[in-house]
C-alpha cells in the first residue's frame, strides 16, 4: 500500500478519524481494491508515527462501516463494493452532507448549473481512477 | 481497566507554603502511552519527582508497578526508566563511558546492540564526551540510554523541549516503537500538543496542581466542544447549562466552551433558552487544552474524569 496517509495534528479531525477517512477515500478511488491487503495495524502505526490503538480504532470504524473484513490470522482486506450495503441511515448522511454543500454553494452564489458541473466533474474523477484500475487488472 | 502501573493517591507537595501538587489520584494503566499536560508551573515536573520517588510528598503517596515511590528496590528501578527534564547527563563521561555506567544498573535487559543501533542510526560518535555535544546530541543519547534497558515503564519529563522537529520525531518513534513490545508503559510530560495528539492514547491533564482529566485522548477530544447560538434579539442573561466552561456573549450570540455533555443536551437547552440558531463547532486538541485550562469566567470549578 502507498503510504498516502498524511497524518496532521492540530486539526479538528481526530486522528482515527484522519486514517479512516483517508483509508475511505482511497478505496473510493479505487487505489484499494477490492482484496488488496491493508498494512498490519503495528506496521502502518510505525510508519505513520502514531499510536497503534489508533489504528485499530481506525480499521475498526472501516470494519463496522463494512469496507474491510478482518480475516483471523491473516490480516484486513478490501472487501467486495457487491457485498457492501447502504442502508437508510446511511442514505440520510449522505444527503445532509450534500445539503450543506450545496447551501454553501448557493451561499457563494453559484447557478444550479454550476453545481451540477462541479458534481459531475468530482465524480468523474474518482470514476476515472477506478476504471483505470480495472482495467489493468 | 488493566493492570494500574502508575498509581498515586491524594499525592500532596507543599514548597514552604505554596502548593504545587494538590490531591493527586491518578491512576495510569499498562500497555498505553500517557501525554501529561498542564500549563507551566502546573506541577508536572513535581508530580513526576514525586513518583519517582526523588521528593517526599507533604502528604499522600504513590506506587510504581505496585511499589511504593519511597521505597523503590533496585530490583524495581531496574523495570523503570527516566528521562530528566533538559537530559541531565553525566558531563564529564564519553558516550561509551556513559553506557558502561548505565548497563551496570540493568545487567540484565541492557540491550547493547539496540543501544549501538541507536548510536550509529544518529551518527553520534562514540568517544565524544557529554559536554561536547549538541543539546540536540545529547538528547538523542539520553533517549537511547533510556530506551536500551527495555523499561517495563518510561517516564519522561518534557523529552522534546527545545528539541529540532526531526529529534522530537525521533522521540515519538522511540516511544511508539517501545510500546509495540508487550505490556510497556510510558508518560510523559510535553507542551507540544500535536506530539501528544500524535502518539497518546491517554491524556492527563493538572492545573495549578489539581488533576483536571485523566482518560483516553478520544473522550478528551469528544468532550471538550463549542456551541455557537444565535438570538433572535438578545442572548439570555442566564446561562445554567451543565458542563460549561466559559461563555462568551457577543450581541444577539452566545458561544458556550462546554465540557462532558452531548450534543442533545446541548441542543435540548439552545431551543429551551429560545435560540433561533446553533451549530456545535469542533476544537482542534491545542485549543481544548487552551480552553480547558483557562480560568473559568464561571465561579464554579469544573472537573472532568472518565465517566
Amino acid at each position: 500500500m502507498p503510504l498516502w496517509i498524511q497524518i496532521l495534528p492540530g486539526s479538528d479531525e481526530p486522528i482515527y478519524v484522519q486514517v479512516t477517512e483517508q483509508i475511505s477515500k482511497a478505496i473510493a478511488k479505487g487505489q484499494l481494491a477490492s482484496g488488496d491487503k491493508l498494512p498490519a495495524v503495528r506496521k502502518l502505526a510505525s510508519e505513520l508515527v502514531i499510536n497503534p490503538n489508533t489504528v485499530a480504532r481506525a480499521y475498526t470504524i472501516l470494519e463496522q462501516g463494512g469496507l474491510v473484513t478482518t480475516k483471523t490470522g491473516s490480516g484486513t482486506f478490501v472487501s467486495d463494493p457487491k457485498l457492501r450495503k447502504s442502508d437508510a441511515a446511511d442514505i440520510n448522511m449522505l444527503t445532509e452532507r450534500m445539503d450543506t454543500l450545496i447551501t454553501r454553494g448557493l451561499n457563494l452564489g453559484m447557478r444550479e448549473q454550476d453545481l451540477t458541473r462541479l458534481f459531475e466533474g468530482r465524480l468523474a474523477k474518482f470514476y476515472k481512477k477506478s476504471n483505470k484500475r480495472k482495467e489493468e487488472k | 481497566m488493566s493492570e494500574i502501573v502508575l498509581e498515586t493517591e491524594g499525592l500532596t507537595k507543599y514548597y514552604g507554603s505554596s502548593l504545587a501538587v494538590d490531591h493527586l489520584d491518578l491512576k495510569i494503566p499498562r500497555g498505553c502511552i500517557c501525554g501529561f499536560v498542564g500549563r507551566n508551573g502546573a506541577g508536572k515536573t513535581t508530580a513526576i519527582k514525586l513518583m519517582l520517588g526523588l521528593l517526599r510528598p507533604t502528604a499522600g503517596s504513590s506506587r510504581l508497578l505496585g511499589c511504593d515511590s519511597s521505597e523503590l528496590t533496585p530490583a524495581i528501578r531496574q523495570r523503570i526508566g527516566y528521562v530528566t527534564e533538559g537530559h541531565r547527563l553525566f558531563r564529564w563521561m564519553s558516550i561509551a563511558g556513559l553506557e558502561k555506567f548505565q548497563r551496570a544498573f540493568f545487567p540484565e535487559q541492557w540491550d547493547d546492540k539496540f543501544f549501538a543501533d541507536m548510536i550509529e542510526y544518529f551518527e553520534l560518535p562514540k568517544k565524544k564526551k557529554i559536554k561536547h555535544l549538541s543539546n540536540g546530541q545529547r538528547a538523542q543519547v539520553s533517549l537511547a540510554v533510556a530506551l536500551a534497558p527495555n523499561p517495563e515503564l518510561l517516564i519522561m519529563d518534557d523529552p522534546t523541549l527545545g528539541l529540532d522537529a526531526a529529534i522530537r520525531r525521533q522521540f515519538l518513534e522511540g516511544m511508539i516503537g517501545l510500546i509495540m513490545r508487550e505490556g510497556r508503559t510510558v508518560l510523559f510530560s510535553s507542551h507540544i500538543l500535536g506530539d501528544v495528539e500524535r502518539v497518546s492514547d491517554r491524556i492527563v491533564v493538572i492545573d495549578k496542581g489539581v488533576l483536571r482529566a485523566n482518560c483516553s485522548l478520544e473522550q478528551f477530544q469528544e468532550a471538550v466542544k463549542k456551541a455557537i447560538l444565535t438570538f433572535a434579539d438578545s442572548a439570555p442573561d442566564e446561562v445554567n447549562i451543565d458542563g460549561l466552561l466559559h461563555c462568551k456573549r457577543m450581541e444577539k450570540h452566545l458561544a458556550l466552551t462546554l465540557v462532558g455533555i452531548d450534543d442533545e443536551k446541548i441542543i435540548e437547552w439552545a431551543k429551551s433558552a429560545g435560540a433561533e440558531n446553533y451549530d456545535i463547532v469542533k476544537m482542534n486538541l491545542e485549543d481544548q487544552f487552551i480552553e480547558f485550562t483557562a480560568p473559568a469566567n464561571q465561579k464554579r470549578l469544573f472537573k472532568w474524569e472518565e465517566r
